[in-house]
């Protein structure tokens, strides 16, 4: 006697369109309502909200109380982004786009560096080497996707019968922030943990599925590939410290100097843990490793691992700290910032990393990703940014919501 | 056998509250309050598991029709809730019987039956069992068994945690129907 196992699922099918046709629709545009929202990159008064795969939403927040959303830019297939003076870098699927962004309210396309992002691309190239021309008439790409459903015989013993598409985005999985020193040269935005883009000293940086690029960006709208390497697998974030790249894997993190040749990143030393999603940031002494369970990274853990990184070379554990579902986090002086899904955020005295204390826990929302700077804590959460003014410990309040 | 105990209590439960009717009722002739309680496998494509049920009616002569509960753990763990009809057949003392179940299977899916999946959710679906028996009658009490076959169906709907830009980004979620069908074999008590 046999069951009847059937599975109903979605047939998608790509809606083509001329590759220089679908790059005139990467522009700025009039601002769009805020929806599921991802990485996040702060520049002075603004705020940089990718929106996955749709665009960036550009976001006046002179007054932190009431930010204002100034403009959209379309850029389908976007999932991150670096900025460097008025120069910004966002990928397009495969692609590279440069904007000038000198007016946030007509924010210009200025160049494509074309399928640089092959885990990301939506067209092949051949044996295609990064930084060639292309004739964008030539290519077609997918814009779109019809889709029907239907209904099939289903044996639950062979998954690989099954449309499963699994790849590693983890798009929604978390961010914090960056802790690139001010240095004399053009402002840098400072990113959310969850970035996969990072620019340090002319140059930018990039991680895919599992390699970490170096493009060379002294001309900030011209940028020019320089180099390519094999991190690992399942690269998920990039934080950049000084003259070093933190780069957190599902099995670790991986740091890399770039002083030496920063077209050409070296390995300086790593640090391995169990499986699971992990945003890295890190301050002179110790990287902050937050370890979650999500199925996308096949973990099992929630934890928070502090590293000690006074030796690159020799990383070690310091201690671990369970947490709820930590994702992205920040860090401003002595004061760590942990968003811990459902819990909320998580604010910590870290000025002894043995015996962290807990400031305060607010739950207004499902927070993943926290940008801390100047008394301001902006969380992206899962319906929208949350601002908290944490000037005065010992007041932390919400002051905003978008 | 852990997860049947909560089960197993719940069953005893029912099954005393039954005998306190049943006992009340002793002395009607033709309608009389009936319980009946089974225990037995579920035999089919995914291998024997567990069922336990309580049945409890009126019997008006040789017909019976109740309301009962139970525990099905082919393949997924499932509450029955259903309505029985059964007819006895011949001699008072020794009788073959005829019943059909039908009614909602209502899902109680164990972590380790699931697929794990962040997003999975599982519906409700029909129930039905159908077969014939043969009861022993033990003064106002009856051994009985029965064969009969039985289906449930249930519906895991899920979304991948994972998606791909290359690809449709859209996590769409995707369902499996499952129509478990078994041979269905009871032992029971009826008082």
């Amino acid at each position: 006697m046999k069951d009847k196992v059937t599975k109903t699922y979605t047939i998608s099918t790509p809606i083509y369109e001329v590759l220089s046709k679908f790059r005139e629709t990467i522009k700025s545009q009039s601002p769009v309502a805020v929806g599921s929202i991802g990485k996040i990159t702060v520049v002075g008064k603004y705020i940089y909200l990718n929106e996955p795969n749709k665009g960036i939403h550009v976001i006046d927040n002179s007054n932190p109380a009431s930010p204002k959303n100034l403009s959209f830019i379309n850029i389908p297939g976007n999932e991150d982004m670096a900025i460097q003076g008025n120069a910004m870098y966002a990928d397009a699927y495969g692609d590279l786009v440069t904007f000038d962004i000198s007016n946030p309210l007509n924010i210009v396309t200025k160049n494509f560096l074309a399928n640089v992002f092959p885990d990301h691309s939506m067209y092949s190239l051949g044996n295609y080497l990064p930084g060639t021309i292309i004739n964008p008439d030539s290519i077609n790409v997918i814009v779109g996707w019809s889709t029907r459903d239907t209904t099939v015989d289903y044996n639950p013993g062979n998954q690989l019968a099954t449309p499963m598409y699994e790849y590693n985005n983890c798009a929604n999985c978390a961010y914090a922030a960056s802790a690139v020193p001010a240095s004399s040269g053009p402002t840098i935005g400072t990113n959310g943990s969850m970035a996969r883009f990072s620019v340090v000293n002319q140059y930018l940086y990039t991680v895919g599925t599992n390699m970490l690029t170096a493009f060379d960006i002294g001309q900030s709208f011209m940028p020019a590939f320089s180099s390519s390497l094999l991190v690992d697998w399942h690269v998920e974030t990039i934080y950049p410290l000084k003259d070093k790249l933190f780069v957190g894997t599902n099995n670790g993190m991986y740091m890399y100097d770039i002083m030496t040749s920063p077209g050409k990143p070296s390995l300086i030393g790593q640090f391995t843990h169990v499986r699971g999603c992990d945003p890295v940031i890190a301050d002179n002494h110790y990287a902050y490793v937050t370890i979650n369970d999500s199925s996308a990274c096949l973990g099992f853990n929630n934890e928070l691992q502090i590293v000690d990184i006074s030796d690159l070379g020799n990383a070690f554990l310091v201690k671990t700290y369970p947490f709820t579902h930590p994702v992205g986090l920040s860090k401003d002086g002595n004061h760590l910032f942990v968003c811990d899904g459902i819990s909320g955020l998580k604010i910590y005295d870290a000025t002894d990393v043995i015996n962290l204390q807990l400031i305060q826990q607010l739950s207004d929302g499902t927070f993943y990703d926290v940008v801390a700077q100047n008394g301001l804590a902006i969380v992206v959460a899962g319906d929208g940014l949350y601002q908290y003014d944490y000037t005065d410990l010992n007041h932390i309040h919400l002051i905003s919501k978008l | 056998m852990r997860k049947l105990k909560p089960a197993c209590i719940l069953f005893l439960l029912i099954i005393s509250t039954g005998m306190g009717f049943a006992q009340q009722n002793q002395k009607r002739e033709d309608w009389a309050f009936q319980s009946i309680n089974n225990m037995g496998l579920l035999v089919g494509q995914t291998g024997p598991a567990f069922q336990l049920q309580s049945i409890n009616g009126a019997r008006y002569k040789s017909w019976f029709a109740g309301l009962g509960v139970g525990l099905d753990d082919y393949r997924f763990r499932t509450i029955p809730l259903f309505v029985d009809l059964r007819k006895d057949f011949g001699h008072s003392h020794h009788s073959i019987f005829a019943y059909a179940d039908g009614g909602i299977s209502i899902s109680w899916v164990t972590n380790q039956e699931k697929m794990a999946y962040t997003h999975e959710d599982f519906s409700n679906g029909f129930y039905d069992d159908i077969g014939i028996g043969y009861k022993i009658v033990l003064g106002k009490n009856a051994l009985q068994c029965s064969l009969g076959y039985s289906n449930k169906k249930i519906a895991d709907t899920y979304s991948s945690p994972f998606y791909n830009v290359d690809l449709p980004p859209v996590l769409a979620p995707q369902t499996i129907h499952y129509s478990l069908n078994r041979v269905s074999i009871k032992l029971g008590w009826s008082f």
